[in-house]
């Protein structure tokens, strides 16, 4: 990828409008007191209890460094004492697809291959229930637009860090790509190719929302030198 | 206000009932103390908050969030019906919401129902069945519910958009949606988890009428028909028990409670009830005494108008003995800023509960960064992230143990406090009740996304 158009702050292209979005938590009919259990939800849930779990559960524990993933990946270590298990299912990376399908898919196959492996792991009671929620959610706009890259790095201070994980970190769902809507927008409407690529290398496991934040910002002033 | 002679100055001393006010060795500070604030009469209540009056705590950004996410809902009425309009946590938290919900005009108007003694003992009666006690349900018990869920409901209009019937106490009214083309919503405050059959069979098909029923934590919610939300329930972080204090007065706070600031502070806040498992807080503060210096501050209420209050703060006393570093406080309920200031002058609280609803104090504890232990029952894991947000404990020894382990560790400590902070403002303050009812609202009268 080259660079096709000269990103000066000044530059009009087509806008970005910083939205963000709201959710609403359901309870869901599913919920497992042993790992069998587990999986038979995993299997069973709506599309949206995965997307919960992993998705949403970054942006609910955004301020969080120290080794929180997913949830399931918490309730089989805190309620199962299973920590092999635990490390294999926090090893799923959101940000490596592109549908909820391929995401369930993928936590059912860690949680069946450690079932057949240890069985006896499989008869034991957890200490608490899992219950599995799903979100309703809200597309709210923001009254941030960025017309420039310059407005683009205020917008990015300006917004919630909600807005920072919808455009960030959700997006991919919607885009059915492996990117966020910063760097298409960087990428498509301001040929900033590098900086696209820097932005989709930020590791969101290891730092806060904010932590985040502050990358995305210090690589978008990077590109207005 | 001091106390002006000696028997002022006595009776300020028993009513304080510090089993100890210094530590071993130290001149005892009797003399020091005055009578403290919290003997004077109820504060008057002071004005709700503003949105805007948040912005400094929750940022702009999440402010105008809210703002943005009310325009869609201009206009659109809702009714919230509850069955007090004073005490007790739903009258508070609506006394809070519904001025808010005004502001970003969502037409928002709160009605209570009435009703005679035998009602009000036959809801106090469900209530405590719903969580689990022990009851007959009578058909007198039934038909005084029904008729008085009946008379509310020719004497209510329901011509809102949305109308929410807080609690069991008014559940009935949903047969007022005959006369009615809103949407209705069940909103329960309390642990339905392990509720009585009879009470629980007898309310389900009123429950199953409405459109939504919202619950306080995932393990009280049932198998229902209709969308069950999770709705938090919240602190106001603006409120006498949450806003932030002056040092000088969690000083004089302390001064006047005998409890010494140069040494660490561990503190339970709760009322003397076996639920919050005082006596075991006791233990567990001695066994970590052995090995760190500490002070313990049981502060609570209820032992003045409960007689199971007065009998559980009895055998506090006894347990805590005549240990000089077990200050025992028992206070009436308009000790908001009080206990704020105990809480803030803490090392580390201690919320030992062995059956809990959502668990409000530990909620406060972590919105103040404290360090906070407490026991793994009811919403508490909600709030506790094991070793994230605080940590959580099933015993008296783990309780001694962690004591100790925080009272040693004070960066590990001071990280726990500082997560602990940041999960109370994304999901317990009051602005995020905001933002959940006006996504309920929006959803139930446009559809989610």
């Amino acid at each position: 990828m080259t660079s096709t158009l000269a990103a000066t702050p000044s530059t009009v292209v087509k806008p970005f409008y910083f939205n963000t979005s709201a959710h609403l938590l359901r309870i869901n009919r599913q919920k497992a007191n042993t790992l069998p259990e587990f999986l038979d939800a995993l299997r069973e849930c709506p599309e949206g209890s995965i997307f919960q779990h992993s998705f949403r559960t970054l942006q609910e524990h955004h301020f969080i460094r120290e080794g929180f993933s997913n949830d399931f990946a918490h309730w089989v270590l805190s309620a199962c004492n299973e920590p092999s298990l635990a490390e294999g299912l926090a090893s799923v990376d959101v940000r490596e697809f592109t549908s909820v399908a391929q995401l369930r898919d993928r936590f059912i196959q860690i949680v069946e291959n450690f079932l057949q492996h240890s069985p006896a792991a499989g008869t034991r009671i957890a200490r608490e229930t899992f219950y599995f929620c799903a979100s309703d959610t809200v597309v709210i706009p923001t009254s941030f637009v960025a017309h420039t890259l310059r407005e683009f790095a205020e917008g990015l201070r300006g917004v919630s860090v909600h807005c920072i994980h919808h455009h960030f970190i959700e997006a991919r769902l919607r885009l059915k790509l492996m990117s966020n809507d910063f760097s298409q927008w960087l990428y498509e409407d301001l040929g900033l190719t590098e900086s696209a690529r820097q932005l989709n290398r930020i590791d969101i496991y290891t730092v806060t929302l904010e932590d985040v934040r502050e990358q995305i910002i210090r690589i978008v002033e990077r590109a207005l030198l | 206000m001091e106390p002006q002679t000696e028997s002022e100055v006595a009776a300020t001393e028993s009513q304080l009932d510090h089993s100890a006010v210094s530590p071993p060795g130290a001149p005892l500070r009797r003399e020091r103390r005055k009578q403290p604030r919290a003997w004077e009469t109820p504060p008057a209540p002071v004005p709700p908050p503003r949105l805007d009056d948040y912005k400094s705590i929750v940022g702009t950004a999440d402010i105008d969030e809210l703002r943005f996410l009310a325009r869609e809902l201009k206009g659109k009425t809702v009714k919230m019906v509850n069955s007090t309009a004073v005490g007790g946590g739903v009258a508070e938290m609506l006394n809070q919401l519904v001025p808010l919900l005004n502001e970003v005009e969502v037409n928002t108007r709160w009605e209570v129902i009435t009703g005679g003694n035998s009602f009000f003992e036959v809801t106090k009666a469900f209530h405590n069945a719903l969580q689990g006690s022990d009851y007959k349900l009578t058909p007198q018990a039934r038909d005084i519910f029904l008729m008085h869920n009946e008379q509310n409901r020719q004497r209510m209009q329901f011509s809102e958009d949305v109308v929410v019937i807080h609690d069991p106490q008014p559940a009935g009214l949903i047969r007022g949606r005959q006369k009615s083309s809103g949407r209705w919503v069940w909103r329960c405050h309390i642990d339905l988890s392990n509720p009585n059959p009879e009470v629980w069979g007898f309310l389900h098909p009123f429950i199953e009428q409405y459109d939504a029923a919202i619950f306080s934590s995932q393990s009280f919610a049932r198998q229902l028909a209709i969308p069950q939300y999770l709705f938090y329930p919240c602190i106001d972080p603006l409120s006498e028990k949450n806003k932030d204090l002056e040092d000088n007065f969690i000083q004089r706070v302390c001064d006047e409670f005998g409890i010494d600031r140069s040494r660490p502070i561990v503190t339970q806040v709760s009322r003397f009830d076996r639920a919050k498992d005082p006596v075991g807080v006791v233990h567990a503060f001695k066994q970590a005494r052995k090995y760190v210096d500490c002070q313990l501050v049981l502060a609570g209420g209820g032992a003045s108008d409960d007689p199971e209050g007065a009998a559980v703060l009895k055998e506090v006393k006894e347990a805590a003995g005549e240990d000089p570093d077990i200050i025992i406080l028992d206070l009436p309920p308009w000790c908001a800023l009080e206990i704020n200031a105990l809480q803030r002058a803490s090392t580390l609280i201690v919320q030992k509960s062995i059956r809990e609803g959502f668990g409000l104090t530990v909620t406060e504890a972590l919105w103040k960064g404290k360090p906070t232990i407490a026991g793994a029952v009811g919403g508490i894991p909600n709030q506790i992230i094991h070793k994230l947000t605080g940590v959580l404990v099933h015993s008296v020894e783990g309780c001694a143990y962690q004591m100790r382990y925080l009272l040693t560790h004070p960066d590990f400590a001071e990280q726990l406090g500082q997560n602990g902070r940041e999960h109370v403002k994304e999901n317990f303050l009051m602005t995020t009740n905001v933002r959940r009812w006006l996504l309920l609202t929006r959803i139930l009268l446009t559809g989610a996304a």
